[in-house]
């Protein structure tokens, strides 16, 4: 068949756009050299994001603020740590520590065995992580609020010492992954924020590499596989999969535009 | 591109569980016990002169990626990033072993890495 009988055939179909659309719809239309992501972008990877988490379990959810159309992503963990992880920061963390224990028994009759144990012989932390759309700075940011289970915030020194070792050395040393004491735009507390200066450092290589390989990204699952181990938070491998990472057909305005990955 | 990194033998001998992939003469439970990774250097990261190594299943990124950086001699302030998949980021506690379940193909692992810039 000719070129011009396939035009006349088909004439929705042009050869290019399909893969120019799709890199930059993931990319957040953004120029090459930048790692920015536009807000619509955002909501679309973290749509994909929660699909999936959804399917997996992974506890995350949609926190929208009402009569805005404003919203961030949710989860809370569970984390044991070791008794003396609290023992060393506070006097009376004895009493407190079988205060929590007591009170965490109490009510376990409907926990499974497992977390029981893990009680029993650990200090629990509930950490709440957001993620939230910086629009200053056109990337996403972490946000996060520590807690001992009786409810007493964890002071920025605990949370400091909780940092993952991996990362530990080298955020004292720099202002790569600086924790601070912020207050959460859109809630009004006071969170920590792993602060996003040094994103593109890590980000634009993995944009590059994408872009150059024709592969499809999602923004999120790459940005939150980073800085997340740093305070804890687990990215399970399966995020990674083309399911996280393709368009779903409804978003895109022309089907020809949906690739499917690898 | 930065210049290629020497290979520093005495980072080997340190690290027996990492060995040079091409030196590497395993009987068949050595191999069982390790795998093949390939390092692709991404942005300004310097290229390592030896590309493939030979590693512990059991191996965690964190430990990997401890290796890379003695090996680059990368400074006290300069963080590693390692990405599987090209583009998603394992857990610093996760083993090689099971990325290469999930990622391998031509019986080996492709892990891309890059750098963060010295402070300073």
């Amino acid at each position: 068949m000719s070129q011009e009988n396939r035009k006349q055939l088909f004439p929705s179909i042009q050869p290019n756009k399909a893969i120019s659309t799709s890199t930059s719809e993931m990319a957040g239309e953004r120029n090459p050299a930048s790692c920015y992501l536009d807000e619509r972008t955002f909501r679309l990877c973290c749509q994909l994001f929660l699909q999936h988490s959804e399917t997996i379990q992974d506890g995350w959810s949609w926190e929208q603020i009402k009569g805005t159309d404003e919203g961030f992503m949710k989860k809370t963990v569970l984390m044991p740590v070791k008794p003396s992880f609290l023992h060393k920061q506070h006097e009376c963390s004895m009493q407190d520590e079988n205060m929590v224990t007591d009170d965490v028994q109490a009510n376990v009759e409907d926990e499974t065995a497992g977390v029981q144990a893990v009680c029993e012989i650990h200090a629990v932390l509930r950490y709440e992580y957001h993620v939230l759309y910086s629009c200053s700075y056109q990337i996403p940011v972490l946000y996060f609020r520590a807690s001992t289970l009786d409810g007493r915030p964890l002071s920025l020194e605990e949370v400091w010492s909780n940092v993952h070792p991996n990362y530990r050395q080298r955020l004292q040393q720099g202002p790569w992954d600086t924790l601070t004491q912020q207050e959460h735009p859109l809630l009004g507390q006071p969170f920590f924020m792993l602060h996003p200066c040094r994103t593109e450092e890590f980000m634009k290589p993995a944009l590059d590499l994408a872009q150059a390989e024709n592969k499809r990204m999602n923004y999120i699952v790459t940005w939150l596989s980073v800085v997340g181990p740093v305070v804890r938070l687990d990215v399970p491998l399966s995020y990674s999969s083309s399911a996280v990472i393709s368009l779903s057909v409804s978003d895109s305005t022309d089907p020809e535009d949906v690739q499917r990955t690898c | 591109m930065s210049d290629n990194a020497e290979s520093p033998t005495e980072t080997q001998k340190d690290d027996p569980s990492i060995q040079h992939a091409a030196t590497e003469h395993t009987g068949a439970s050595d191999e069982k016990k390790k795998i093949d990774v390939l390092l692709k250097a991404v942005g300004d990261a310097p290229i390592m002169k030896t590309k493939k190594w030979s590693v512990e299943r059991g191996r965690t990124v964190q430990s990997l990626a401890q290796f890379i950086s003695r090996f680059l001699k990368l400074e006290a302030s300069e963080q590693l990033f390692i990405y599987v998949n090209q583009s998603f980021a394992p857990s610093p506690d996760q083993e090689v072993g099971v990325l290469f379940e999930c990622f391998g193909s031509d019986g080996k692992l492709v892990l891309h890495y890059c750098k963060s810039q010295a402070w300073g």
